[in-house]
């Protein structure tokens, strides 16, 4: 008796998981299976025919030198956003919650106030801000005998450059979430060991972070994955990926190729690589780094 | 305190929205869908017009633009309200369709999968052999011929050959009538020139420009010169050709070569790239450059006259502006922006319609006011001299008068065939990046894009 229950209990949860399986299925793994069907083929969007190509797309995708240079370009927004999006606010968030205790609502909305203003917006916003030539930025630092690079045309300066206009929409909530993260970590445990005489450096490093992990860990993938989604606008509103594909990233490639270009299959192609490469740093992080996690239930 | 801040974000909160509204360029798929949605119900109103139309006397016709509200659609609607109230059998209906030229493209397509059409559309240059290629449409000459007979000679009347040539496609045909014109000028900020104790304020040469530049640059450490680098190869169509180069040469009924590597043309990219590398001019994106002009920063601005309207709005000093330079010893060679306007209707009825309403955007009248609400040059002659036409304003915007005067040297706007037409336009965006950025020469990059562009084209 009591096992049928269980059984029709389990059966329900199934039925209960439905819904967000349809929803998972019509708008993820469908696109998905039909990316990877697209990158062996030749079309362009509005033929009624579409060519295949076999693995010609993947060979194209593989032998262009630009290609490796859109790798690294990613990896390298990856790297500064995990810095400003972070690093950044994990520190800032320990100061403010241990350190100095005062004003953490103003800091909370201050920080957060971008974060509900369009990215597009944002981006025309900072391409006057920052304009080289004739921009407030631009007009103070020649004050201080400063010239400022024609970043929108330099290759390296642009990335650094956008991936601070997207810190700036996305610094807000991750300030947020990891300020709460850190706010949880037990202040007993914390004045315990000030008492003790503990270096700030030490708690920080060896009791905040392992005790926030796991919020830590959930920030560390969403600036990942969210950041080089973020930084599709700035590049499409400001450089479109140039000069030369020195601000492209993998996301716009993908879009480059289909609307600009209208191939879908070498976007399909790029997209597949994407999603592989984003696979493989999600074992990792499994494999690696979820094992160390602390959750506190 | 905390109410004050809780106010601040809830403000900040309803200004992201209404941003959030404006905010297409993230979204496209979201936009591909919704011009779909537009399209389908373009189509449904399409239906109801026909109902509407067997009941009442007018024939409905649609006409299809990409004239946001800012770009010339007041002045779309205003024009269509003016023939709607002149006539009492005909109803035109104007349609905007986002993303301009390529946008009305995809919805024009997306139409006659539905088994219906507009009367009259707008057409990209650049689009003339696609659009004749996949659609049915009516030649301009075969309208006037069924429905205008007594006005036979309209279009050679009114319209310059190598304006009309614009709208003619790769075998031949007149496809529409060329519309809305818009051509490359150099804006000079005449002050600055002073400032910099140039004397020649109206540079008619390339070699003049240069050398203005660089005195600019030399006694006010300001920049000298700045051409458009928007996401086309444009302006630097009219450099290369001016310099006697040609981007694209047709070698036989259907096979064609790219040809701008030549000496001519590769001595213009040189110039412009040496200069970008001595600092005389700048190489950076289109808007951050015409806001570099206007602020002051930048002595000549090199960019579309349909800018003419930005630049006398914001510039805070005495800008004029001249024909687009030529190399010494050559003619100038124009690209032409802008549109032309085609008959998709199938039916006598609409067809008839469609012309007559076309007639009247031709008018003298019409002309003018589409130049004054746009910016674009009238393609039709007589309009500059007109008292009913444009003869007070132009008086007045003097700002005008090179683009109009440059007329004669309109060129098409080089449309690359085949099928891999985008990708050949893409790999002249990329040349242009690698010889400003210094990363090749001028005669390495241009060779190199050739052989490139040349391996993509139908021979």
């Amino acid at each position: 008796m009591k096992k049928k229950l269980k059984e029709k209990e389990g059966l329900l949860g199934y039925l209960f998981l439905i819904p967000s399986l349809l929803a998972f299925c019509i708008f993820m793994f469908y696109p998905m299976l039909d990316t990877i069907y697209l990158s062996f083929f030749d079309w362009n969007l509005v033929k009624p025919t579409k060519t295949f190509v076999g693995l010609s797309n993947y060979i194209t995708l593989f032998t262009d030198p630009n290609t490796l240079k859109i790798l690294k370009n990613t990896l390298l927004y990856i790297a500064i956003l995990l810095v400003f999006n972070l690093i950044v606010p994990y520190i800032l968030s320990f100061i403010l919650s241990v350190i100095i205790k005062k004003g953490q609502g103003f800091y909370k909305a201050v920080f957060f106030l971008p974060s509900v203003i369009s990215l597009v917006v944002g981006s025309i916003l900072y391409t006057w801000i920052l304009n080289p030539v004739s921009g407030p930025v631009a007009i103070i630092a020649k004050h201080f005998g400063i010239t400022m690079p024609i970043w929108s045309q330099t290759e390296g300066w642009v990335i650094v450059v956008l991936c601070i206009i997207t810190s700036w929409k996305a610094f807000g909530y991750n300030f947020i979430v990891i300020l709460a993260g850190v706010s949880g970590v037990s202040q007993d445990v914390i004045e315990a060991a000030r008492l003790d005489g503990v270096p700030m450096i030490k708690i920080f490093k060896d009791m905040i972070i392992p005790m926030s992990s796991a919020t830590g860990i959930y920030v560390l993938i969403y600036t990942i994955v969210q950041g080089l989604q973020f930084v599709y606008t700035p590049i499409k509103v400001i450089t479109q990926g140039g000069p030369n594909y020195a601000s492209s990233n993998l996301i716009y490639k993908s879009y480059h190729e289909a609307f600009t270009l209208y191939r879908t299959g070498m976007s399909a192609a790029t997209s597949v690589l994407t999603v592989a490469i984003f696979m493989v740093l999600l074992i990792l992080e499994f494999k690696f780094v979820e094992k160390g996690v602390y959750y506190e239930n | 305190m905390k109410k004050k801040m809780t106010q601040l974000l809830a403000l900040a909160l309803s200004a992201g929205m209404l941003a959030g509204c404006g905010s297409t360029a993230a979204t496209t798929g979201t936009e591909q869908q919704s011009s779909n949605e537009e399209a389908e119900t373009a189509t449904k109103d399409a239906t109801d017009k026909d109902t509407s139309k067997s009941s009442g006397e007018k024939t409905v016709i649609e006409y299809w633009h990409c004239n946001a509200e800012t770009q010339g659609g007041l002045t779309v609607d205003e024009l269509v309200k003016n023939f709607n109230e002149s006539n009492d059998h005909i109803e035109v209906v104007a349609k905007y369709n986002p993303d301009m030229y390529k946008g009305l493209m995809q919805n024009l397509q997306a139409e006659t999968a539905t088994g219906n059409t507009p009367a009259l559309v707008q057409i990209g240059w650049a689009f003339v052999d696609y659009f004749s290629n996949n659609f049915a449409y009516v030649s301009p000459q075969d309208a006037i011929d069924t429905y205008d007979a007594e006005d036979k000679t309209f279009l050679t009347d009114n319209f310059l050959p190598n304006i009309l040539d614009l709208a003619v496609n790769s075998s031949g045909e007149q496809v529409g009538i060329p519309y809305s014109l818009s051509t490359p000028v150099l804006y000079v900020n005449t002050d600055l020139l002073s400032e910099a104790g140039v004397e020649n304020t109206e540079p008619a040469t390339w070699e003049e420009v240069q050398e203005i530049a660089a005195q600019v640059k030399e006694n006010t450490g300001k920049y000298g010169l700045y051409v458009q680098e928007p996401e086309d190869f444009w302006a630097q169509q009219a450099l290369i050709e001016s310099a006697g180069g040609k981007l694209l040469t047709q070698t036989g009924d259907n096979t064609y070569e790219a040809t701008f590597a030549s000496e001519e043309g590769i001595h213009a990219m040189q110039t412009y790239a040496d200069m970008v590398a001595d600092g005389s001019a700048l190489h950076i994106g289109w808007e951050e450059g015409a806001q570099s002009f206007v602020d002051g920063n930048c002595a000549m601005l090199y960019t579309t006259i349909a800018r003419r309207a930005y630049v006398q709005e914001n510039a805070k000093f005495n800008a004029i502006s001249v024909k687009s330079p030529e190399w010494e010893g050559q003619t100038r060679q124009v690209p032409a922006g802008g549109c032309f306007l085609a008959i998709t209707a199938q039916d006598k009825d609409q067809i008839a319609a469609a012309w007559e309403f076309e007639k009247y955007l031709y008018s003298v009248e019409s002309m003018a006011a589409w130049t004054k609400g746009t910016g674009y040059v009238p393609p039709r002659k007589d309009v500059a001299d007109a008292e009913n036409g444009l003869k007070d304003f132009l008086a007045e915007n003097t700002m005008m008068t090179p683009a109009i005067e440059q007329m004669e040297d309109v060129v098409k706007w080089t449309a690359w065939p085949g099928d891999a037409g985008l990708t050949a336009e893409q790999t002249l965006l990329d040349m242009r990046d690698q010889i400003l950025g210094g990363e090749v020469s001028a005669e390495e990059g241009m060779t190199k894009a050739q052989d490139d562009i040349n391996a993509l084209l139908p021979q």
